[in-house]
Protein backbone atom coordinates (compact mmCIF):
# COMPACT_ATOMS: atom_id res chain seq x y z
CA UNK A 1 0.00 0.00 0.00
CA UNK A 2 1.58 3.76 -0.86
CA UNK A 3 3.01 5.45 2.15
CA UNK A 4 0.76 8.44 1.16
CA UNK A 5 -2.57 6.49 1.60
CA UNK A 6 -0.59 5.29 4.80
CA UNK A 7 0.16 8.46 5.98
CA UNK A 8 -4.17 9.73 4.97
CA UNK A 9 -5.23 6.71 7.14
CA UNK A 10 -3.12 7.59 10.18
CA UNK A 11 -4.49 11.46 9.85
CA UNK A 12 -7.82 10.37 9.93
CA UNK A 13 -6.96 7.72 12.70
CA UNK A 14 -5.48 10.98 14.47
CA UNK A 15 -8.57 13.14 14.24
CA UNK A 16 -11.43 10.74 15.08
CA UNK A 17 -9.03 10.52 18.70
CA UNK A 18 -9.11 13.98 18.74
CA UNK A 19 -12.43 14.51 18.11
CA UNK A 20 -14.31 11.56 19.21
CA UNK A 21 -14.16 12.19 23.08
CA UNK A 22 -15.88 15.73 22.37
CA UNK A 23 -18.07 14.14 20.38
CA UNK A 24 -19.25 11.50 22.97
CA UNK A 25 -19.53 14.41 25.63
CA UNK A 26 -22.15 16.19 23.05
CA UNK A 27 -24.15 14.05 22.49
CA UNK A 28 -23.92 12.68 26.79
CA UNK A 29 -25.07 16.19 27.48
CA UNK A 30 -27.72 16.03 24.72
CA UNK A 31 -29.32 12.95 26.49
CA UNK A 32 -28.95 14.71 29.76
CA UNK A 33 -30.56 17.26 27.97
CA UNK A 34 -33.33 15.35 26.42
CA UNK A 35 -34.49 13.49 29.50
CA UNK A 36 -34.32 16.32 32.50
CA UNK A 37 -34.88 19.92 30.93
CA UNK A 38 -38.24 20.21 30.63
CA UNK A 39 -40.06 22.66 27.71
CA UNK A 40 -41.06 24.82 30.85
CA UNK A 41 -37.51 25.30 31.98
CA UNK A 42 -36.42 26.34 28.55
CA UNK A 43 -39.41 28.64 28.22
CA UNK A 44 -39.17 30.59 31.02
CA UNK A 45 -34.93 30.90 30.03
CA UNK A 46 -35.48 32.79 27.07
CA UNK A 47 -36.54 35.99 27.07
CA UNK A 48 -39.52 37.13 24.98
CA UNK A 49 -37.85 39.65 23.42
CA UNK A 50 -36.05 38.13 19.70
CA UNK A 51 -32.56 40.67 20.12
CA UNK A 52 -32.79 40.08 23.92
CA UNK A 53 -32.74 36.07 23.00
CA UNK A 54 -30.02 36.56 20.35
CA UNK A 55 -28.08 38.15 22.70
CA UNK A 56 -28.83 35.68 25.70
CA UNK A 57 -27.83 33.01 23.40
CA UNK A 58 -24.93 34.63 22.04
CA UNK A 59 -23.43 35.11 25.17
CA UNK A 60 -24.59 31.41 26.55
CA UNK A 61 -22.44 29.86 23.97
CA UNK A 62 -19.53 32.48 24.44
CA UNK A 63 -19.67 30.66 28.36
CA UNK A 64 -19.95 27.42 27.17
CA UNK A 65 -16.51 25.34 26.59
CA UNK A 66 -17.83 23.09 23.67
CA UNK A 67 -15.86 22.69 20.51
CA UNK A 68 -17.20 22.66 16.78
CA UNK A 69 -18.24 18.46 16.79
CA UNK A 70 -19.52 18.37 20.29
CA UNK A 71 -22.02 21.49 19.62
CA UNK A 72 -24.22 20.68 16.87
CA UNK A 73 -26.21 17.14 18.71
CA UNK A 74 -26.47 20.35 21.80
CA UNK A 75 -28.06 23.01 19.69
CA UNK A 76 -30.35 20.23 18.25
CA UNK A 77 -31.26 18.65 21.39
CA UNK A 78 -32.20 22.41 22.57
CA UNK A 79 -34.47 23.04 19.99
CA UNK A 80 -35.98 20.26 20.34
CA UNK A 81 -36.60 21.33 24.26
CA UNK A 82 -37.94 24.46 22.49
CA UNK A 83 -35.28 27.10 21.90
CA UNK A 84 -36.01 29.18 18.85
CA UNK A 85 -33.72 28.59 15.43
CA UNK A 86 -32.48 32.30 15.86
CA UNK A 87 -31.13 31.59 19.32
CA UNK A 88 -29.94 27.94 18.91
CA UNK A 89 -28.01 28.99 15.78
CA UNK A 90 -25.90 31.83 17.31
CA UNK A 91 -25.67 29.59 20.28
CA UNK A 92 -23.91 26.90 18.14
CA UNK A 93 -21.65 29.54 16.57
CA UNK A 94 -20.23 31.27 19.17
CA UNK A 95 -19.90 28.31 21.54
CA UNK A 96 -16.92 26.79 19.78
CA UNK A 97 -14.79 30.21 19.45
CA UNK A 98 -15.67 32.69 22.19
CA UNK A 99 -14.21 30.52 25.50
CA UNK A 100 -11.90 30.37 27.70
CA UNK A 101 -9.44 27.64 26.48
CA UNK A 102 -9.91 28.71 22.60
CA UNK A 103 -9.46 32.82 23.29
CA UNK A 104 -5.97 32.04 26.07
CA UNK A 105 -5.13 29.19 22.85
CA UNK A 106 -5.02 32.19 20.72
CA UNK A 107 -3.35 34.77 23.00
CA UNK A 108 -0.35 32.19 23.74
CA UNK A 109 -0.32 31.09 19.82
CA UNK A 110 -0.13 34.71 18.59
CA UNK A 111 2.63 35.71 21.60
CA UNK A 112 1.35 38.34 24.26
CA UNK A 113 -1.04 39.72 21.59
CA UNK A 114 -4.54 40.99 22.90
CA UNK A 115 -5.09 42.21 19.08
CA UNK A 116 -5.82 38.97 17.36
CA UNK A 117 -7.67 37.36 20.14
CA UNK A 118 -9.98 40.10 20.84
CA UNK A 119 -10.38 40.64 17.14
CA UNK A 120 -11.25 36.96 17.18
CA UNK A 121 -13.78 37.19 19.52
CA UNK A 122 -15.41 40.56 18.49
CA UNK A 123 -15.92 39.53 14.91
CA UNK A 124 -17.16 36.25 15.87
CA UNK A 125 -19.72 37.75 18.42
CA UNK A 126 -21.14 40.24 15.64
CA UNK A 127 -21.28 37.64 13.26
CA UNK A 128 -23.61 35.21 15.24
CA UNK A 129 -25.56 38.44 16.21
CA UNK A 130 -26.68 39.50 13.10
CA UNK A 131 -27.24 35.90 11.50
CA UNK A 132 -29.17 35.57 14.61
CA UNK A 133 -31.18 38.81 13.81
CA UNK A 134 -31.32 37.47 9.88
CA UNK A 135 -32.63 34.06 10.58
CA UNK A 136 -35.03 35.27 13.12
CA UNK A 137 -36.86 37.47 10.48
CA UNK A 138 -36.46 35.33 7.55
CA UNK A 139 -37.37 31.28 8.79
CA UNK A 140 -40.69 31.10 11.14
CA UNK A 141 -40.03 27.04 11.63
CA UNK A 142 -37.49 25.37 13.15
CA UNK A 143 -35.56 24.13 9.79
CA UNK A 144 -34.77 20.57 11.68
CA UNK A 145 -35.05 16.90 10.07
CA UNK A 146 -37.49 14.85 11.69
CA UNK A 147 -38.87 16.80 14.53
CA UNK A 148 -37.83 15.40 17.64
CA UNK A 149 -40.70 14.56 20.50
CA UNK A 150 -40.08 15.28 23.47
CA UNK A 151 -40.72 12.66 26.77
CA UNK A 152 -42.91 14.55 29.14
CA UNK A 153 -44.49 11.58 30.81
CA UNK A 154 -42.59 11.79 34.20
CA UNK A 155 -40.89 8.68 35.31
CA UNK A 156 -38.67 7.69 38.09
CA UNK A 157 -35.59 8.26 37.93
CA UNK A 158 -34.10 5.04 36.75
CA UNK A 159 -36.06 4.77 34.22
CA UNK A 160 -35.37 8.56 33.27
CA UNK A 161 -31.11 7.63 33.32
CA UNK A 162 -31.98 4.69 31.29
CA UNK A 163 -34.22 6.87 28.47
CA UNK A 164 -30.92 9.15 28.61
CA UNK A 165 -28.21 6.83 27.84
CA UNK A 166 -30.23 5.41 24.99
CA UNK A 167 -30.30 8.71 23.68
CA UNK A 168 -27.40 9.18 24.09
CA UNK A 169 -26.15 6.25 22.14
CA UNK A 170 -28.97 6.82 19.76
CA UNK A 171 -27.38 10.27 18.91
CA UNK A 172 -23.89 9.02 18.61
CA UNK A 173 -24.85 6.90 15.75
CA UNK A 174 -26.89 9.53 14.47
CA UNK A 175 -23.85 11.66 14.05
CA UNK A 176 -21.16 9.36 14.10
CA UNK A 177 -20.96 8.37 10.39
CA UNK A 178 -20.75 11.98 9.57
CA UNK A 179 -17.32 12.79 11.94
CA UNK A 180 -16.12 9.39 10.15
CA UNK A 181 -17.24 10.68 6.73
CA UNK A 182 -15.48 14.83 7.61
CA UNK A 183 -12.68 13.17 9.32
CA UNK A 184 -11.50 10.99 6.00
CA UNK A 185 -12.14 13.82 3.58
CA UNK A 186 -10.48 16.30 6.02
CA UNK A 187 -7.20 13.87 6.11
CA UNK A 188 -7.70 13.29 2.43
CA UNK A 189 -7.14 17.30 1.89
CA UNK A 190 -4.27 17.10 4.20
CA UNK A 191 -2.49 14.58 2.12
CA UNK A 192 -3.49 15.26 -1.30
CA UNK A 193 -4.70 18.70 -1.69
CA UNK A 194 -1.30 21.27 -2.03
CA UNK A 195 -1.85 24.15 0.29
CA UNK A 196 0.60 26.25 -1.95
CA UNK A 197 -1.77 25.87 -4.76
CA UNK A 198 -4.55 27.34 -2.64
CA UNK A 199 -2.53 29.92 -1.28
CA UNK A 200 -1.58 30.80 -4.90
CA UNK A 201 -5.14 31.83 -5.63
CA UNK A 202 -5.15 34.95 -3.71
CA UNK A 203 -2.86 37.52 -2.04
CA UNK A 204 -5.33 40.75 -2.35
CA UNK A 205 -7.46 41.69 0.15
CA UNK A 206 -10.56 40.60 -0.69
CA UNK A 207 -8.96 37.23 -2.22
CA UNK A 208 -6.63 36.14 0.34
CA UNK A 209 -9.64 36.45 3.21
CA UNK A 210 -11.19 33.93 0.84
CA UNK A 211 -8.08 31.47 0.66
CA UNK A 212 -7.85 31.54 4.08
CA UNK A 213 -11.79 30.68 4.80
CA UNK A 214 -11.26 27.70 2.65
CA UNK A 215 -8.21 26.75 4.13
CA UNK A 216 -9.13 26.48 7.56
CA UNK A 217 -12.73 24.98 6.17
CA UNK A 218 -10.87 22.11 4.36
CA UNK A 219 -8.55 21.85 7.21
CA UNK A 220 -10.91 20.75 9.65
CA UNK A 221 -8.83 21.90 12.76
CA UNK A 222 -9.88 21.85 16.42
CA UNK A 223 -10.71 25.34 17.32
CA UNK A 224 -8.30 24.95 20.41
CA UNK A 225 -5.62 24.19 18.41
CA UNK A 226 -6.19 26.30 14.79
CA UNK A 227 -4.55 29.00 16.71
CA UNK A 228 -1.10 27.85 16.47
CA UNK A 229 -1.73 26.87 12.83
CA UNK A 230 -2.90 30.31 12.01
CA UNK A 231 0.12 32.01 13.30
CA UNK A 232 2.40 30.26 11.44
CA UNK A 233 1.16 31.88 8.57
CA UNK A 234 1.48 35.15 9.60
CA UNK A 235 4.56 35.09 7.72
CA UNK A 236 2.17 34.90 4.45
CA UNK A 237 -0.87 36.37 5.38
CA UNK A 238 -2.20 39.69 6.59
CA UNK A 239 -4.18 39.84 10.21
CA UNK A 240 -7.67 40.14 8.40
CA UNK A 241 -7.28 36.92 6.48
CA UNK A 242 -5.85 35.32 10.03
CA UNK A 243 -8.97 36.73 11.77
CA UNK A 244 -11.09 35.39 8.74
CA UNK A 245 -9.34 32.06 9.14
CA UNK A 246 -10.07 31.67 12.81
CA UNK A 247 -13.61 32.63 12.86
CA UNK A 248 -14.78 30.80 10.11
CA UNK A 249 -13.09 27.45 10.34
CA UNK A 250 -14.60 26.96 13.89
CA UNK A 251 -18.06 28.15 12.30
CA UNK A 252 -17.79 26.05 9.66
CA UNK A 253 -15.83 22.94 8.59
CA UNK A 254 -16.36 19.83 6.27
CA UNK A 255 -16.79 17.72 9.94
CA UNK A 256 -19.41 19.95 11.30
CA UNK A 257 -21.27 20.63 7.74
CA UNK A 258 -21.84 17.14 7.41
CA UNK A 259 -23.16 17.14 11.37
CA UNK A 260 -25.45 20.09 10.21
CA UNK A 261 -26.54 18.09 7.42
CA UNK A 262 -28.07 15.78 9.30
CA UNK A 263 -29.68 17.50 11.76
CA UNK A 264 -31.00 20.66 9.62
CA UNK A 265 -32.76 20.51 6.33
CA UNK A 266 -30.51 21.36 3.34
CA UNK A 267 -31.41 24.16 2.35
CA UNK A 268 -30.78 26.04 5.86
CA UNK A 269 -27.57 24.81 5.93
CA UNK A 270 -26.76 26.11 2.29
CA UNK A 271 -28.25 29.44 3.78
CA UNK A 272 -26.69 29.49 6.88
CA UNK A 273 -23.10 28.66 5.45
CA UNK A 274 -23.79 31.46 2.82
CA UNK A 275 -24.34 34.00 6.20
CA UNK A 276 -21.43 33.19 7.70
CA UNK A 277 -19.19 33.50 4.97
CA UNK A 278 -20.33 36.61 3.63
CA UNK A 279 -20.77 38.28 7.11
CA UNK A 280 -17.42 36.47 7.87
CA UNK A 281 -15.25 38.41 4.75
CA UNK A 282 -17.33 41.28 5.25
CA UNK A 283 -16.62 42.10 9.29
CA UNK A 284 -12.92 40.61 8.79
CA UNK A 285 -12.55 43.25 6.36
CA UNK A 286 -13.76 46.05 8.23
CA UNK A 287 -12.62 45.35 11.64
CA UNK A 288 -9.47 44.00 11.04
CA UNK A 289 -6.67 46.13 9.56
CA UNK B 1 -26.07 -6.15 17.76
CA UNK B 2 -23.91 -4.51 14.95
CA UNK B 3 -24.10 -1.49 17.69
CA UNK B 4 -22.76 -3.15 20.56
CA UNK B 5 -20.04 -4.78 18.09
CA UNK B 6 -19.18 -1.00 16.98
CA UNK B 7 -18.95 0.63 20.51
CA UNK B 8 -16.86 -2.58 21.80
CA UNK B 9 -14.76 -1.96 18.55
CA UNK B 10 -14.48 1.46 18.92
CA UNK B 11 -13.82 0.82 22.87
CA UNK B 12 -10.35 -1.96 21.08
CA UNK B 13 -9.03 1.37 19.47
CA UNK B 14 -8.59 3.50 22.59
CA UNK B 15 -7.83 0.61 24.50
CA UNK B 16 -5.18 -0.95 21.89
CA UNK B 17 -3.60 2.46 21.00
CA UNK B 18 -2.76 2.77 25.12
CA UNK B 19 -1.73 -0.67 25.77
CA UNK B 20 0.99 -0.40 22.70
CA UNK B 21 1.87 3.28 23.34
CA UNK B 22 1.23 3.57 20.11
CA UNK B 23 -1.47 6.55 21.01
CA UNK B 24 1.72 8.47 20.91
CA UNK B 25 2.33 8.46 16.95
CA UNK B 26 -1.22 9.98 16.87
CA UNK B 27 -1.41 12.76 19.79
CA UNK B 28 0.61 15.02 22.13
CA UNK B 29 0.93 12.85 25.33
CA UNK B 30 0.05 15.54 27.33
CA UNK B 31 -3.83 15.47 26.43
CA UNK B 32 -3.57 11.22 26.56
CA UNK B 33 -5.63 11.20 29.73
CA UNK B 34 -8.76 12.79 27.38
CA UNK B 35 -8.32 9.14 25.24
CA UNK B 36 -7.70 7.39 28.67
CA UNK B 37 -11.04 8.52 30.09
CA UNK B 38 -12.85 7.82 26.66
CA UNK B 39 -12.03 4.18 27.19
CA UNK B 40 -14.28 3.78 30.09
CA UNK B 41 -16.85 5.80 28.89
CA UNK B 42 -16.73 3.62 25.91
CA UNK B 43 -17.20 0.82 28.10
CA UNK B 44 -19.84 2.26 29.65
CA UNK B 45 -21.70 2.89 26.53
CA UNK B 46 -20.90 -0.51 25.64
CA UNK B 47 -22.14 -2.32 28.46
CA UNK B 48 -25.50 0.26 28.22
CA UNK B 49 -26.29 -0.96 24.26
CA UNK B 50 -25.79 -4.59 25.45
CA UNK B 51 -28.07 -4.44 28.38
CA UNK B 52 -30.78 -2.67 25.75
CA UNK B 53 -29.94 -5.88 23.45
CA UNK B 54 -30.23 -8.39 25.63
CA UNK B 55 -34.10 -7.09 27.32
CA UNK B 56 -34.43 -6.09 23.53
CA UNK B 57 -35.37 -2.62 24.09
CA UNK B 58 -32.62 -1.23 22.17
CA UNK B 59 -34.02 -0.35 18.69
CA UNK B 60 -37.37 -2.01 18.84
CA UNK B 61 -38.82 0.46 21.34
CA UNK B 62 -38.13 3.39 19.27
CA UNK B 63 -39.78 1.61 16.21
CA UNK B 64 -42.67 0.15 17.37
CA UNK B 65 -43.64 0.93 21.45
CA UNK B 66 -42.75 4.20 21.65
CA UNK B 67 -44.45 4.67 25.25
CA UNK B 68 -44.22 8.45 25.58
CA UNK B 69 -47.20 8.70 22.96
CA UNK B 70 -45.31 10.82 20.32
CA UNK B 71 -45.99 8.25 17.88
CA UNK B 72 -43.26 8.42 15.56
CA UNK B 73 -43.01 4.70 14.30
CA UNK B 74 -40.39 4.26 12.38
CA UNK B 75 -40.83 1.57 9.60
CA UNK B 76 -38.65 -0.84 8.56
CA UNK B 77 -37.11 0.54 5.23
CA UNK B 78 -35.71 3.87 7.55
CA UNK B 79 -34.42 0.97 10.35
CA UNK B 80 -32.26 -0.40 7.08
CA UNK B 81 -31.46 2.82 5.92
CA UNK B 82 -29.80 3.48 9.13
CA UNK B 83 -28.14 0.11 9.07
CA UNK B 84 -26.60 0.59 5.70
CA UNK B 85 -24.31 2.73 7.21
CA UNK B 86 -23.12 0.63 9.92
CA UNK B 87 -20.17 -1.15 8.11
CA UNK B 88 -18.51 2.80 7.56
CA UNK B 89 -18.31 2.58 11.53
CA UNK B 90 -15.98 -0.60 11.50
CA UNK B 91 -13.87 1.23 9.05
CA UNK B 92 -11.21 3.07 11.68
CA UNK B 93 -11.60 -0.21 13.60
CA UNK B 94 -10.46 -2.58 10.98
CA UNK B 95 -7.12 0.17 9.60
CA UNK B 96 -6.22 0.82 13.41
CA UNK B 97 -5.80 -2.62 13.73
CA UNK B 98 -4.43 -3.62 10.08
CA UNK B 99 -2.50 -1.19 8.77
CA UNK B 100 0.76 -0.10 10.08
CA UNK B 101 0.98 3.51 11.38
CA UNK B 102 2.57 6.19 8.97
CA UNK B 103 4.99 8.74 9.89
CA UNK B 104 4.16 12.44 8.37
CA UNK B 105 7.32 13.06 6.42
CA UNK B 106 8.34 15.09 3.42
CA UNK B 107 5.27 13.82 1.12
CA UNK B 108 3.13 15.96 4.10
CA UNK B 109 5.52 18.77 4.03
CA UNK B 110 5.01 18.93 -0.09
CA UNK B 111 1.12 18.76 0.63
CA UNK B 112 0.73 21.34 3.67
CA UNK B 113 3.92 23.66 3.26
CA UNK B 114 5.61 25.25 5.62
CA UNK B 115 5.68 28.88 7.19
CA UNK B 116 7.79 30.38 9.87
CA UNK B 117 6.34 32.93 12.93
CA UNK B 118 8.06 35.83 11.85
CA UNK B 119 7.62 39.08 13.33
CA UNK B 120 7.11 41.94 11.04
CA UNK B 121 9.46 44.81 12.83
CA UNK B 122 7.05 46.91 11.93
CA UNK B 123 4.34 45.93 13.57
CA UNK B 124 3.70 47.49 16.71
CA UNK B 125 2.51 44.31 18.74
CA UNK B 126 4.76 41.88 17.78
CA UNK B 127 8.01 43.41 19.76
CA UNK B 128 7.19 46.74 21.00
CA UNK B 129 5.11 45.32 23.97
CA UNK B 130 8.03 43.43 25.10
CA UNK B 131 9.93 45.83 25.66
CA UNK B 132 7.76 48.36 27.38
CA UNK B 133 5.88 45.43 29.06
CA UNK B 134 2.21 47.22 29.91
CA UNK B 135 1.44 46.58 33.67
CA UNK B 136 -2.08 44.72 32.39
CA UNK B 137 -2.71 42.38 35.12
CA UNK B 138 -4.07 39.76 33.02
CA UNK B 139 -2.98 36.45 34.15
CA UNK B 140 -2.06 35.03 30.92
CA UNK B 141 0.00 37.75 30.26
CA UNK B 142 2.20 38.05 32.63
CA UNK B 143 2.51 34.13 32.28
CA UNK B 144 3.59 34.77 28.76
CA UNK B 145 6.09 37.39 29.63
CA UNK B 146 7.55 34.80 32.17
CA UNK B 147 7.71 32.34 29.82
CA UNK B 148 8.90 33.96 26.76
CA UNK B 149 11.90 35.94 28.91
CA UNK B 150 12.61 32.51 30.60
CA UNK B 151 13.12 31.13 27.46
CA UNK B 152 15.13 33.51 25.69
CA UNK B 153 17.73 33.88 28.93
CA UNK B 154 18.14 30.01 29.01
CA UNK B 155 18.38 29.25 25.02
CA UNK B 156 20.45 32.33 24.76
CA UNK B 157 22.73 31.89 27.48
CA UNK B 158 26.18 30.53 26.36
CA UNK B 159 27.60 30.45 23.61
CA UNK B 160 26.40 26.99 22.27
CA UNK B 161 22.94 25.81 22.24
CA UNK B 162 21.86 22.15 22.16
CA UNK B 163 18.34 21.70 21.49
CA UNK B 164 16.70 18.53 23.06
CA UNK B 165 13.65 17.15 20.94
CA UNK B 166 11.69 18.64 24.25
CA UNK B 167 12.61 22.02 24.29
CA UNK B 168 12.82 22.15 20.08
CA UNK B 169 9.01 24.11 19.44
CA UNK B 170 9.94 26.60 22.42
CA UNK B 171 13.17 27.27 21.55
CA UNK B 172 12.61 27.74 17.28
CA UNK B 173 9.32 30.48 18.29
CA UNK B 174 12.45 32.39 20.69
CA UNK B 175 14.86 32.07 17.89
CA UNK B 176 12.48 33.62 15.38
CA UNK B 177 11.27 36.31 18.02
CA UNK B 178 14.64 37.40 18.72
CA UNK B 179 16.84 36.09 15.72
CA UNK B 180 19.45 39.03 16.62
CA UNK B 181 20.13 37.84 20.31
CA UNK B 182 21.46 34.76 19.02
CA UNK B 183 23.59 35.83 15.88
CA UNK B 184 27.23 34.11 15.99
CA UNK B 185 26.06 31.22 18.78
CA UNK B 186 26.24 28.06 17.93
CA UNK B 187 23.75 25.46 17.78
CA UNK B 188 22.91 21.89 17.26
CA UNK B 189 19.72 20.10 16.49
CA UNK B 190 18.43 17.29 15.18
CA UNK B 191 15.78 17.15 11.93
CA UNK B 192 14.73 15.84 8.45
CA UNK B 193 16.12 16.88 5.45
CA UNK B 194 13.91 19.06 3.14
CA UNK B 195 14.85 20.45 -0.05
CA UNK B 196 13.01 23.00 -2.76
CA UNK B 197 14.26 23.98 -6.23
CA UNK B 198 14.27 27.51 -4.51
CA UNK B 199 17.34 26.66 -2.54
CA UNK B 200 20.93 26.11 -3.64
CA UNK B 201 22.62 22.88 -3.87
CA UNK B 202 24.35 23.84 -0.20
CA UNK B 203 21.39 24.73 1.53
CA UNK B 204 18.81 22.29 3.05
CA UNK B 205 15.67 22.79 5.57
CA UNK B 206 16.11 20.84 8.65
CA UNK B 207 12.23 20.18 9.73
CA UNK B 208 10.94 18.58 12.47
CA UNK B 209 6.82 18.09 12.71
CA UNK B 210 5.99 19.78 15.62
CA UNK B 211 2.35 18.43 17.23
CA UNK B 212 -0.36 20.82 19.08
CA UNK B 213 -2.81 17.99 19.75
CA UNK B 214 -3.02 15.55 17.41
CA UNK B 215 -1.44 14.59 13.93
CA UNK B 216 -3.70 16.08 12.02
CA UNK B 217 -3.06 19.44 13.41
CA UNK B 218 0.90 18.98 12.95
CA UNK B 219 3.00 21.55 11.55
CA UNK B 220 6.68 21.95 10.17
CA UNK B 221 9.34 23.88 12.40
CA UNK B 222 13.13 24.18 11.73
CA UNK B 223 16.22 26.47 10.05
CA UNK B 224 17.54 26.37 6.55
CA UNK B 225 21.18 25.14 7.24
CA UNK B 226 23.65 26.14 4.74
CA UNK B 227 26.81 24.09 3.94
CA UNK B 228 29.77 25.23 2.97
CA UNK B 229 29.95 23.08 -0.05
CA UNK B 230 27.36 21.56 -2.31
CA UNK B 231 26.13 18.27 -0.52
CA UNK B 232 23.74 15.72 -1.75
CA UNK B 233 20.86 14.50 0.62
CA UNK B 234 17.91 13.16 -0.09
CA UNK B 235 14.39 14.45 1.25
CA UNK B 236 13.89 12.74 5.00
CA UNK B 237 17.59 12.22 5.58
CA UNK B 238 17.79 12.78 9.44
CA UNK B 239 21.07 14.51 10.32
CA UNK B 240 22.42 15.97 13.62
CA UNK B 241 23.72 19.83 12.54
CA UNK B 242 26.03 21.84 14.41
CA UNK B 243 26.83 25.44 13.36
CA UNK B 244 26.55 29.05 13.69
CA UNK B 245 23.18 30.75 14.07
CA UNK B 246 23.31 34.02 11.01
CA UNK B 247 20.20 35.65 8.90
CA UNK B 248 19.55 35.96 5.37
CA UNK B 249 16.84 37.32 3.39
CA UNK B 250 14.76 34.58 1.88
CA UNK B 251 13.40 35.13 -1.23
CA UNK B 252 9.89 33.16 -1.51
CA UNK B 253 9.00 34.70 1.52
CA UNK B 254 10.35 38.27 0.92
CA UNK B 255 11.88 38.36 4.60
CA UNK B 256 14.64 37.70 6.67
CA UNK B 257 14.83 34.29 8.33
CA UNK B 258 17.70 33.26 11.16
CA UNK B 259 19.58 30.37 8.99
CA UNK B 260 22.38 27.75 10.46
CA UNK B 261 26.13 27.89 8.78
CA UNK B 262 27.18 24.03 9.45
CA UNK B 263 30.02 23.85 10.90
CA UNK B 264 29.56 19.72 11.45
CA UNK B 265 27.19 17.46 10.07
CA UNK B 266 26.12 13.48 11.25
CA UNK B 267 23.86 11.43 9.72
CA UNK B 268 20.89 9.78 11.55
CA UNK B 269 19.05 6.81 12.26
CA UNK B 270 15.02 7.98 12.07
CA UNK B 271 14.31 8.62 15.63
CA UNK B 272 11.34 6.48 17.60
CA UNK B 273 9.21 9.41 17.98
CA UNK B 274 10.11 11.67 15.16
CA UNK B 275 7.72 14.46 16.52
CA UNK B 276 8.12 17.26 18.84
CA UNK B 277 5.37 18.53 20.84
CA UNK B 278 4.16 21.81 22.08
CA UNK B 279 3.97 21.57 26.13
CA UNK B 280 3.54 24.74 27.52
CA UNK B 281 0.04 26.20 27.04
Amino acid sequence: MSSSLLQMNTIFISILIEALPFILLGVIISGIIQIFVTDEMMAKAIPKNKFGAIVLASVIGALFPACECGIVPITRRLMAKGVPLYAAIPFMLTGPIINPVVLFATFVAFGNDWKIMIERGLVAFLVSLIVGLILAFQFKTPQVKNEIHVHTASKKMSEKIGEALKHTIDEFFSVGKFVIIGGLIAAAMQTYVKTSTLMALGHGAVSSNIVMMGLSYILSLCSSADAFIASSFRSTFNDSAIIAFLVFGPMFDIKNTLMMLSQFKTKFVFSLFAYVFILVLVLSLLIVH
Amino acid sequence: MFRVLILLGFTMIFMHLHATGDISKYINMKYSWISYGTIFLLWFLTIAELVFYMTGSDEKEHDHNCDCGCGHSHESPKKWKRRAWYPLYFLPVLTVFFLPVATLDSNIVEAKGFHFPIYDKKDPYSSHQFLQPDTSSFYGEDAYYKMIHKDLKKFSKGDTINLEDEEFLNAMETIYRFPGEFTGKQIKFKGFMYHTKELKDNQYFLFRFGIIHCIADSGVFGMLVQFPDDVSFKNDDWVTVTGEVSTMYYQPFKKTIPIVKVTKVKREEKPDDPYVYRNNQ
